[in-house]
């Protein structure tokens, strides 16, 4: 069974078709890379998947585990187990991480037909999710994403990742301008939520991060459609000799 | 001191004077459901005081939202911060008229004036009429106001998290609010969520 199944994908942005038909499949349990150069439509992919506004499905379709996902609201995304680790994590003043997740976490499992956390019950997953990814407890009480620096915020959006459990992690670029620890914490996160029924996405530039969280498959995305697929020796070639050596 | 008045429940006052106290905050809620005019005049008569006063209206039911607030600084060295928030929606409409005086010889005066509102949807209307009068020198005045939606990127985030949309603008109000909302004990917090 694939988890995700893109199917000839077009989606404009603005009116300007920046998508132009992208195939890709994700088999249940497994890591992804995706990688292309600026512009290739990387972002515009994980927002098309995640129903971000303002992108147009023009052709094609989009497939988890079967169903539809286009016709699905974020929010149904969210509790059919999609996630997307935001490139550029969003600030919400006057709302702190730990109500933010707690709407989160009773919404995914009312959803589910699964009862309300106790507020102890809550708390326990709460530190224990923040332990994972070194997050200092008072976090907790801290405002989503204010004042936090870029390797807290991406931090920040592990932890949700790890709060959340999904079922198929989309990583925006998570990795860019992480120093080394914070880059561990990514990996380690990806890598603990692996497993016969967690799949990822992982979004990137850069080799380091999948050194840390090896892929089962590579995809390279150029101008808005799949140009190549294959194992880590891709990873290495666009490593070696930049993104023009893939046509 | 810390005052804190609810339209339709206690009685605002139209005028005060700050001279007693070195710090005086005042919080106007204007709860959801009730109209009203207020006129509210305060004059700071002694270098060194303080005012700071906030208010917070909900007009999301096609209420109608008057403000008249004056503040003289009748002396210099004294200060006074203003902050309103308000949200409007269903035909909902807010006037914020907002005057500093800063009399003549009331040099070092701090005046500062901010006024900022959410529609959440194109019948209901905000206005803000900034005036400043200004007859010393060595002042230090500002106003601002800003009349926006709700923002679609946060709408988007908490959405991808699996919060429904309904859930979500509500968090993005309170987050709006926040800055003034967190000046009320839990209790009034929490009557004026549940009428939201």
């Amino acid at each position: 069974m694939n988890i995700l199944e893109i199917n000839n994908l077009h989606a404009s942005v603005e009116g300007k078709e920046i998508l132009r038909g992208v195939s890709l499949t994700v088999p249940e349990g497994e890591v992804h890379a995706l990688m292309g150069p600026n512009g290739a439509g990387k972002s515009t992919l994980s927002a098309v998947l995640t129903g971000r506004p303002g992108y147009t499905v023009t052709e094609g379709s989009v497939l988890y585990r079967g169903q539809d996902l286009l016709a699905l609201k974020p929010e149904e995304r969210s509790w059919a187990g999609l996630f997307l680790s935001f490139q550029y994590p969003i600030e919400i003043p006057g709302v702190s991480i730990s109500a933010f997740m707690k709407a989160a976490v009773d919404a995914r499992r009312k959803a589910a037909g699964k009862a309300t956390l106790s507020a102890a019950e809550y708390l326990r997953l709460l530190n224990e999710k923040m332990a994972f990814v070194g997050m200092k407890p008072e976090f907790a009480k801290r405002e989503v994403n204010v004042g936090f620096s870029g390797g807290e915020k991406k931090r920040c959006e592990i932890f949700q990742m790890a709060m959340l459990d999904p079922a198929l992690s989309i990583l925006d670029e998570t990795d860019s301008g992480l120093d080394v620890d914070a880059l561990k914490t990514v990996a380690d996160g990806v890598n603990a939520l692996r497993g016969p029924q967690k799949s990822a996405l992982v979004i990137t530039h850069y080799k380091r991060l999948l050194e840390m969280v090896v892929p089962d498959r590579v995809h390279v995305l150029k101008a808005g459609s799949i140009v190549a697929e294959g194992g880590f020796e891709l990873v290495e070639q666009i490593e070696n000799e930049g993104y023009d050596s893939i046509r | 001191m810390n005052r804190i008045y609810i339209a339709g429940i206690d009685e605002i006052p139209q005028r005060c004077t700050l001279e007693d106290n070195d710090l005086l905050q005042i919080t106007i809620v204007c709860p959801p459901g009730y109209s009203s005019d207020i006129n509210f005049a305060i004059d700071l008569l002694r270098p060194g005081v303080q005012l700071d006063l906030a208010g917070l209206y909900f007009c999301t039911r096609g209420e109608r939202q008057n403000f008249n607030i004056t503040v003289r600084h009748m002396v210099g060295g004294a200060t006074s911060h203003q902050l309103f928030k308000g949200i409007l929606g269903q035909g909902g409409s807010a006037v914020f008229d907002g005057l500093i005086h800063v009399a003549p010889g009331a040099g070092q005066t701090v005046a500062t004036q901010q006024n900022h509102s959410i529609l959440l949807d194109s019948a209901s209307s905000s206005e803000t009429h900034p005036q400043l009068e200004i007859y010393a020198d060595d002042v230090e005045c500002s106003h601002g106001a800003t009349v926006g939606a709700l923002n679609e990127d946060e709408l988007f985030y908490l959405r991808s998290r699996g919060i429904p949309e309904d859930e979500a603008r509500r968090m993005q109000i309170l987050s709006f609010l926040s800055p003034v909302l967190n000046r009320l004990p839990e209790d009034k917090q929490k009557f004026l969520l549940d009428r939201l």
